[in-house]
């Protein structure tokens, strides 16, 4: 008998590296002998609860284990500083053409920072150790990548956000699976 | 006494619940414990939020032991008090009944 998965998979996104197997474990442990004396349904419903209701507190552990402050900080360093030195670099571009400064980005200038924001997000995902680690930095490669957009002083069209938004967390976790599963 | 040294009320109950488990003092068992004894239905979260803080206090150490197949093939970590725990728990037992003494109990007037 196991336990539901989903629960299982947010207990593992919201517990840090130190504490979700020791978490995981001790629940898994009570799950099992729940299942003996109240039957699967409301153990399964047990479980997902308890997930729920620890998820401040694991979050609280996290923060106070500074983990989540690297994450942030490794996903602002790799993913928004190189978009924004990006965008500082074609607006100086564009500034030194006659008659092309404010006029809107070529797609060529724009597809070069999407393939350099994914490559830096690729490597973020390389060097994180698990699977918990690896989902809350592509979380937080989207949101570095948002508040890039958001601060850059070029025009940035629909298609170009969303490509940035959704292909840096994505290759974030996708050569994280990569990289881990050799 | 510095003020990060005083003891919160669910430090206090964790502290007690793994004296009163001994060696077998492990997060599901300490919140077993005082989900019986206290009728308090606490989180396994809130319960390694609170160990993890009475460690940093060096108030208890953890020992990891080996995986087992009930915990899916997972260690668990038991915790047992230093001395600066006991000493912890007896300062705030003596405060308690400090406080205590010369009270009329149990209280009545209160919410039932």
């Amino acid at each position: 008998m196991n336990p539901p998965v989903l629960a299982h998979a947010l207990l593992l996104a919201a517990a840090g590296d130190s504490h979700a197997d020791l978490v995981a474990g001790d629940l898994h442990e009570e799950f099992l002998s729940f299942c003996e004396q109240r039957g699967r349904r409301a153990a399964r419903r047990w479980y997902a609860l308890q997930v729920l209701r620890s998820i401040p507190a694991l979050l609280e552990l996290r923060i106070r284990s500074g983990e989540l402050v690297r994450i942030l900080l490794a996903a602002l360093l790799g993913v928004a500083l190189p978009l924004l030195l990006l965008d500082r670099l074609w607006s100086f571009v564009y500034s030194q053409i006659p008659l092309k400064d404010g006029l809107d980005r070529d797609p060529a200038f724009l597809a070069a920072n999407v393939i350099v924001v994914c490559i830096c997000a690729a490597v973020a995902g390389s060097m994180v150790r698990t699977a918990s680690r690896a989902a809350v930095l592509s979380l937080a490669v989207m949101a570095a990548a948002g508040f890039a957009l958001w601060v850059s002083v070029g025009s940035a069209p629909a298609a170009y956000s969303c490509a940035v938004l959704l292909a840096a967390p994505a290759s974030c976790w996708f050569v994280h699976r990569k990289w881990r599963s050799r | 006494m510095a003020k990060g040294e005083s003891l919160g009320e669910f430090e206090y109950l964790i502290l007690l619940a793994i004296l009163r488990l001994d060696a077998d003092a492990y997060g599901m068992r300490v919140r077993r414990e005082i989900a019986e004894r206290t009728t308090r239905d606490v989180s396994i979260g809130a319960v390694y939020a609170t160990l993890d803080r009475l460690e940093a206090k060096g108030l208890v150490s953890g020992v990891l032991s080996d995986p087992t197949p009930q915990r899916g093939g997972r260690a668990k970590r038991s915790f047992h008090l230093t001395g600066a725990g006991i000493a912890a728990v007896n300062r705030a037992l003596r405060e308690s009944q400090s406080m205590l003494d010369g009270l009329a109990l149990p209280l009545h007037g209160g919410a039932q």
